[in-house]
């Protein structure tokens, strides 16, 4: 049994309990004893059972249990004392208890605290005084004072300040190093059309490409997004003031504006861009497209690295380093995508089709952002006819908020890169399912004929179409590859981030938001590092659904899921989805200056509160 | 007070009809998404449990008996129920966020639930009815504590 079907199956044991408990309370005022024995019974074998899924829990780790232990733990051992003296009262008074108990978990869980604690206590006390007085028809005195007593209290903890002062959350972001006379220049206009919203009147915009070394301009203009338009490259580690965060590295592009981005492409590999103002509505409704960078080699997009010279230095933690622009080698100043298109927000099928041919004839290499435009599944399906044999490199990008199934049917495969890193001895697969995070990139290697399913869906194909996948097992990052571990010589700093619900009432109006570490934005205290500390993240996922984690600025590795290392390649990721009950530890060196944001990549619940930020001192 | 009991009750009646209503746009909202049951979990999470709690507060002033009040706070307690009800089949889906069987079996209670607090609100109005009657109505609603231990 996972951790994470442990914490469902815990709420509903503790569920259970407090149903039995009241229900024998409702039972024996109505003189139905043997009724009420019966679902006192219940009520105690619940509570046994949730004893068991509360041990399972700390054991998994005690951000999962911290509270069923010191709050719950107590209320419920006082209803099962209390229970079993068999009045109505007692039976009550234990399903309050029980109650409050599974109400903690879900509205304030994580961390712990005392005005929790304290108001669970007072409702209990509440709850109890009022049933009494309708039991015995006289007011009990002790209960009242002990529910006034903890409601204050309660309350008084709650409102108090944190102690840490936060630091503003208003930041200048470090200023942009001059990097030269751009190589590859870019103009994205965002508009709607159709009711939909698109970078040059398309879905998705065009696509950019770069090859390592070139200086990429890109001029951001807001036709009339009214609630303003960024530009984010997701994995791209580009300089803080480059981001695209509003608020935080720069100012939303209202409509009329414009805001010119220019950085060194220095890491190849397969990236996308999209809007980080309003952006779970913005690129859900279309504001995003591909950035595709090309090493130095031409045509090598579907040459096999060995495992000795890909990606990062592999003996050396990796840090993505601008590599010097060569104004030499780049490719002369491309204007193509400038033209807006006056077209329809057709799914743009040229984009598509295009199949890059990236110089060699006989390596197709194409590039699939799956997306969700109101309803329709993009991109739509398309054939790239190729003679058998022909490698084909499939660069698969998912820019939904929530994780897709990908599937390479017909052909062996090999997952080459993730997020946009190169893994070390890529192995061939057969009947593996893909799963790629929301945000995540896998770059995957094979030969026609192949098909592409995404979630069941033929998306491409080189002809003859193959027998659809069924149930595979999934591809696991964590132990795929040559094993080469990278050993850090130290960990200079260590960061947790607990991911849950729980209720916001710093708001205008309350919400049930998705948390961190028992906060929502904008109240969570960033986290601080220093530049050039090694930071080791631990990322717990206490809720019960999964949330894709995206660090800006930064790839992290991953050191341990559950506590277990990778066994295969090491892994460099900047989107990856913590499943519920999921720990997660990854480390990351501390290059890049500035304030960054670090959010679940689920965008409705980066909207919800869980979005927090990482900043230099 | 017994006439506003009558009043507060009815009107939480109405809506938990509306609720069924909500639902059934959100199931046949076409692209399916969280956002088109919008309607019927801000009406489950705000509004019911507030009228949930005025009607147990109008049942109080109306002098009730405790077992009506009982009755009409326990539409409370379901509704909360509810909410877990809603949020299992997502924690018990697979990788993907496919539906698996132990999650379509909570699902399915989410209904059953709806169901069983439909009846008791019902059984609350009608109490409430005998209550403001102009003749003394027996005082405890037969029907109504039935539903309330079928639950």
């Amino acid at each position: 049994m996972t951790t994470g079907a442990i914490i469902a199956a815990d709420l509903v044991i503790a569920v259970l309990a407090a149903a039995g408990w009241i229900g024998g309370g409702v039972a024996a005022v109505a003189g139905r004893r043997r009724i009420a024995t019966g679902l006192a019974i219940l009520a105690l074998v619940a509570t046994l059972a949730r004893a068991a899924t509360t041990v399972a829990l700390a054991r998994a780790g005690w951000w999962f249990a911290a509270e069923k232990v010191v709050i719950a733990g107590p209320l419920t051992l006082a209803a099962a004392v209390i229970g079993v003296r068999r009045t109505p009262m007692a039976f009550f008074f234990a399903g309050y208890a029980a109650t409050a108990a599974v109400l903690v978990t879900v509205l304030h869980g994580y961390p712990v605290s005392p005005a929790a604690a304290l108001l669970a206590v007072a409702g209990v006390a509440a709850a109890t005084t009022v049933t009494w007085r309708f039991v015995h028809r006289r007011p009990s005195r002790p209960g009242t004072v002990v529910a006034v007593a903890a409601l204050v209290a309660g309350t008084g903890f709650a409102v108090t300040p944190a102690t840490t002062p936060e630091p503003a959350h208003q930041h200048t972001p470090v200023a942009r190093t001059e990097v030269g006379e751009p190589t590859k220049r870019f103009a994205l206009t965002a508009g709607t059309i159709d009711g939909a919203w698109a970078f040059n009147g398309q879905v998705p915009g065009p696509e950019l490409t770069a090859t390592v070394g070139d200086i990429i301009e890109v001029t951001l203009r807001n036709q009339n997004i009214e609630r303003g338009v960024t530009l984010h490259w997701h994995g791209y580690d580009v300089p803080n003031d480059q981001d695209g965060v509003p608020g935080i590295t720069q100012d939303a592009v209202r409509p009329g504006q414009q805001f010119v981005y220019r950085f060194v492409a220095g890491q190849p590999g397969t990236y996308w861009y999209h809007t980080h103002s309003a952006s779970d509505i913005g690129v859900r409704k279309g504001l995003y497209g591909t950035l595709i960078v090309h090493p130095t080699t031409p045509d090598t997009a579907c040459d096999l690295t060995p495992p000795t010279t890909s990606g990062p230095n592999l003996t050396e933690p990796f840090v993505p380093q601008p590599s010097n622009p060569r104004p030499d080698s780049a490719q002369p100043t491309s204007s193509k995508a400038s033209n807006t298109r006056a077209g329809s927000a057709q799914p743009s099928s040229a984009t598509l089709n295009k199949s890059l041919q990236s110089g060699s004839e006989s390596c197709i290499d194409v590039t699939v952002p799956v997306h969700t435009l109101d309803g329709r599944l993009l991109p739509e399906p398309a054939t790239t006819a190729a003679a058998p044999g022909t490698p084909v490199r499939l660069r698969l990008i998912n820019t939904d908020s929530t994780t897709h199934r990908y599937a390479v049917a017909g052909a062996p495969f090999r997952v080459i890169a993730i997020d946009g890193v190169d893994l070390a001895g890529p192995t061939p697969l057969e009947n593996t399912a893909l799963l790629i995070p929301a945000g995540g990139r896998f770059d995957v290697l094979t030969t026609a004929p192949a098909g592409l399913f995404v979630d069941g869906r033929l998306v491409r194909s080189t002809g003859t179409v193959p027998v659809a996948p069924g149930a595979w097992p999934v591809f696991d990052p964590l132990t795929y590859g040559a094993e080469s571990r990278i050993s850090w010589s130290r960990i200079d700093r260590s960061l947790t981030l607990v991911l849950d619900r729980g209720l916001d009432l710093r708001g205008l109006l309350p919400r049930y938001a998705h948390t961190v570490n028992g906060a929502a934005d904008p109240d969570i205290p960033p986290q601080v590092v220093r530049r050039g500390e090694i930071v080791k993240l631990t990322i717990v996922n206490r809720s019960l659904v999964v949330h894709p984690w995206h660090l800006h600025g930064h790839h992290v590795l991953v050191l341990a899921r559950n506590g277990k290392a990778p066994t295969g390649s090491p892994v460099w990721l900047d989107s990856f989805d913590l499943r519920p009950g999921e720990v997660w530890e990854v480390a990351f060196r501390a290059d890049n200056p500035g304030m960054w944001a670090n959010h679940c990549h689920n965008l409705p619940h980066a909207e919800a509160g869980m979005m927090l930020h990482l900043m230099y001192s | 007070m017994r006439r506003a009991f009558v009043v507060v009750s009815t009107i939480t009646l109405v809506v938990f009809a509306f609720q069924f209503v909500f639902a059934a746009v959100g199931a046949f909202t076409k692209p399916s998404s969280d956002s088109a049951y919008a309607l019927h979990s801000i009406t489950g999470m705000a509004v019911i449990p507030a009228l949930v709690l005025l009607t147990t507060l109008f049942a109080a002033l109306a002098k009730a008996p405790g077992r009506l009040i009982a009755l009409s706070v326990l539409p409370l307690g379901l509704t909360l129920l509810q909410a877990l009800l809603a949020a299992l089949p997502e924690a018990f889906a697979d990788e993907t966020g496919s539906s698996t069987v132990v999650g379509l079996i909570f699902g399915a209670l989410h209904a059953v639930n709806g169901i069983i607090a439909i009846h008791v609100v019902v059984g609350v109005v009608r109490a409430a009815g005998r209550l403001a009657a102009p003749d003394p109505a027996p005082p405890v609603p037969l029907n109504a504590t039935q539903n309330a231990e079928a639950t």
